[in-house]
């Protein structure tokens, strides 16, 4: 399927289902959208950095709670604790334009991720009234301890399911894919990530992205936030910044000056993160994300976010 | 020490021979007018002696009093200025940046005049530095530490010059992106807020510790009791001289009183009142400036810098909330520091305010504001982050910071004018001591010579 043109959409959720179910990433795919570069290595890579730590059975899109049925705040149940405290606490980003950021215009947080949580909050308080839910701003790397000691109800924060964190906290239905790529200056003549051996690439404090600029030979400088990739970018200190698509496009819509390059060099399913103590919470928040699915919100939250053309959602897959 | 008038013959003449200095045979056996005229260069060059110590002792108070008012006090203010309003620039750029695109006129006047401040602190204290000659003058010592200090202090002037415009330009920045409602912008703050805290606030404490340590240097210099005791035991050993001196001339030339040598005497003896009298207003004033001037003021300053960061802390924590929650770890860390509580900065401004002046309620006004600073960041973490803006704009956060704020504004500036006054008078002690030693002692050198050139005439 290498040799291909590029896919049209009904094809290519075809192929998706099949990689994702074989462990392999949308790296094939991507690659093939890719002018004038040889696939192979990348398709290699791509698959070896995915498959790697599952060495199991592990599949991150297919291990999530099949729902029962519609959305149903049982009495006993997580969902029932909730609704009798009155509020949601969602641990969720700040600073990801588009996806979780504080809008300075309305000293809110808003964003795709945002919008996820507030549809879990409205299914089982019923309502959307302000206050149903308590964001509270954590960094990547509170995003496990804070599942797991209860701090918050559920992380909804650009989390990719990965093997090893299925190990540690449990996921929703996949709600978004990105892709690892690239963004650089308009002026650049780089075309993937390739033409940057041996310059400075920014991506944050050990994130996957990290691992992945350090395989293609760049040089990997460490932030604590996107937008300070950004920062050091329109400064001049790094040639380029390379993470997921979904954050990259927040960071271009923000510097007219910037493009997208490359293939895509990763699939990161993004999933909601829940404590594996409450299993009834995972199936619940997997039946709301299926309501999204089918009723058009998870293509109207899209076009609020992300514009035009409009995905079609990452099919539901479940573990049993 | 005067003249003496009808002495009679003293205990010269009952010292036995082998008990004699190795000069006394040599004198015994010259003549009189051989005598007078060694008496008088020796007295002569004893007056003259006086007058180079007094004056170099009058010289080293008067040139460390000098520096203290015109060099090493005007640095550590202009220091002090530049550490506070940077300090207070990062806080209100902060605090207006939580407002969005619309930025209160009010806050973006501080922050000019904060910028504008600086800026012209760094300018003068260049000026200060450059324009070593002042400290040339200084005693060795003193003279050489410095120079230490000034190449270090023009160091850390050339990070202020260079950095402030990279600062006000990223602040720009992040402006420009707020307006357009771009979370960048927070990053362009946060970014600037960093090089503000990490390059610029060390370099301008760095001038004010090494300021700092000057002006105690110097201030020691002008009230240090060595060179005085020196003088003044010198000082009665000349009049020893002169009063041994007056009671052979008594014995050898028939006249009760040598009217020249009285001169000399009561010009030596007004010399040593005036150096001493001088070296105790002077000290008194200087010690006055230091213990309830610079000090108080100094306190007041530290306390005023890390109030003024924790409140940076506290917008910035609203603004950029991404989870690390480092800026809130640092405010605890400045509210630790500020207290009240002993051993901390709070403490010593209660200390230096005593029971009168500004700073006499520091500690309640803290306390509010930390009270209101909780209940702030407990309404953000409930997830109300729009009335905990509110609060830090406007609200109780606000205006409990601003009382705080205030009080230590005005005990900085209440000390300062009080050591601007006392150690200008304890430099104005010195005025002309230095010249008036030796104009004493020349004073002296003529009546020595008129006084013994008369008696030397009556043998010819």
């Amino acid at each position: 399927m290498n040799a291909r043109p590029r896919p049209g959409v009904p094809w290519r959720r075809a192929v998706l289902v099949v990689m994702a179910a074989s462990g392999l990433a949308l790296g094939t795919a991507a690659a093939t959208a890719a002018p004038g570069k040889p696939p192979a290595h990348r398709t290699a890579a791509a698959a070896r950095a995915v498959s790697a730590p599952a060495a199991s059975t592990c599949d991150p899109t297919a291990s999530s709670l099949r729902p029962s049925g519609p959305p149903q705040v049982t009495s006993g149940s997580f969902m029932a604790k909730i609704r009798a405290r009155g509020y949601l606490i969602a641990g969720v980003d700040q600073s990801t334009y588009r996806f979780g950021f504080l809008n300075p215009l309305s000293n809110q947080i808003e964003g795709f991720d945002i919008d996820m949580v507030r549809a879990v909050a409205k299914a089982i308080l019923g309502n959307s009234n302000p206050g149903t839910v308590h964001f509270r701003a954590i960094s990547d790397a509170q995003r496990i301890p804070d599942i797991t000691n209860g701090t918050v109800d559920i992380v909804a924060h650009t989390m990719t399911i990965t093997c090893d964190r299925l190990k540690l906290v449990d996921f929703s239905s996949v709600y978004f894919l990105a892709a690892q790529r690239v963004l650089v200056l308009k002026s650049s003549k780089a075309k993937s990530l390739d033409d940057l051996h041996g310059q400075k690439v920014c991506a944050t404090h050990g994130s996957d992205s990290v691992d992945r600029i350090k395989q293609h030979h760049a040089i990997a400088v460490q932030v604590p936030y996107w937008t300070d990739c950004l920062v050091l970018l329109q400064q001049g200190d790094v040639v380029a910044i390379s993470t997921d698509d979904s954050i990259l496009d927040g960071l271009a819509a923000q510097d007219p000056w910037t493009m997208i390059i490359g293939p895509q060099l990763t699939s990161e399913p993004y999933g909601l993160a829940i404590s594996k103590q409450h299993p009834e919470f995972v199936r619940f928040v997997n039946a709301v994300l299926q309501q999204l699915r089918t009723d058009g919100q998870w293509k109207s939250i899209y076009t609020r976010w992300l514009g035009t053309p409009v995905k079609n959602p990452p099919p539901a897959h479940y573990a049993g | 020490m005067t003249t003496s008038v009808g002495v009679s013959p003293g205990p010269v003449t009952t010292v036995p021979a082998v008990r004699r200095a190795w000069w006394r045979p040599r004198l015994d056996g010259a003549t009189t007018p051989a005598r007078l005229r060694l008496l008088l260069a020796l007295l002569i060059l004893l007056s003259l002696a006086w007058g180079v110590l007094a004056a170099l002792t009058a010289d080293q108070h008067a040139s460390a009093a000098a520096d203290v008012v015109a060099v090493s006090e005007p640095l550590s203010l202009d220091a002090e200025q530049i550490y506070t309003s940077l300090s207070d620039a990062d806080a209100t750029a902060a605090n207006a940046f939580l407002a969005g695109g619309l930025e209160p006129t009010k806050a973006r006047q501080r922050y000019q005049a904060d910028i504008t401040e600086a800026a012209i602190r760094i300018e003068a204290a260049s000026a200060l530095v450059g324009s070593s000659a002042a400290r040339t003058q200084l005693p060795g010592h003193l003279a050489k530490q410095a120079s230490a200090a000034g190449t270090a202090v023009g160091d850390d002037l050339a990070i202020l010059s260079g950095q402030l415009p990279a600062y006000t330009d990223e602040v720009g920045t992040a402006r420009a992106d707020n307006r357009l409602g771009l979370p960048l912008g927070a990053a362009y703050l946060r970014e600037a807020s960093a090089l503000l805290r990490e390059t610029l606030l060390p370099a301008a404490s760095d001038i004010y510790t090494r300021e700092s340590a000057l002006l105690t240097s110097a201030s020691a210099q002008a009230t240090g009791l060595p060179l005085i005791v020196v003088a003044v035991v010198a000082a009665l050993g000349l009049g020893y001289v002169f009063f041994r001196s007056s009671r052979w001339l008594s014995r050898h030339t028939h006249r009760m009183v040598n009217y020249g040598l009285l001169l000399a005497t009561l010009a030596g003896l007004v010399s040593l009142v005036w150096l001493v009298s001088a070296f105790v207003v002077g000290r008194g004033d200087l010690l006055y400036a230091q213990q309830q001037g610079s000090a108080p003021a100094q306190a007041f300053a530290r306390a005023e810098v890390a109030a003024l960061q924790a409140h940076a802390d506290e917008s910035l924590t609203l603004i950029d909330n991404s989870g690390e929650d480092s800026y809130q770890q640092d405010y605890l860390a400045q509210q630790k520091l500020l207290g009240p509580g002993p051993g901390t900065l709070l403490a010593a401004v209660q200390a230096a305010a005593g029971s009168g002046g500004p700073g006499r309620d520091v500690a309640a006004e803290a306390r509010a504001w930390y009270q209101a600073h909780a209940a702030l960041r407990a309404t953000d973490d409930a997830g109300n982050h729009a009335d905990a803006v509110k609060s830090a704009q406007s609200g109780d956060a606000a205006t409990t910071f601003a009382r705080l704020s205030t009080t230590l504004s005005e005990g900085i500036d209440t000390h300062q004018a009080v050591f601007a006054a006392s150690a200008r008078g304890g430099r104005d002690a010195f005025t002309g001591l230095a010249v008036g030693m030796i104009a004493a002692s020349l004073v002296m050198v003529a009546g020595c010579a008129w006084g013994l050139s008369r008696r030397l005439a009556e043998y010819r």
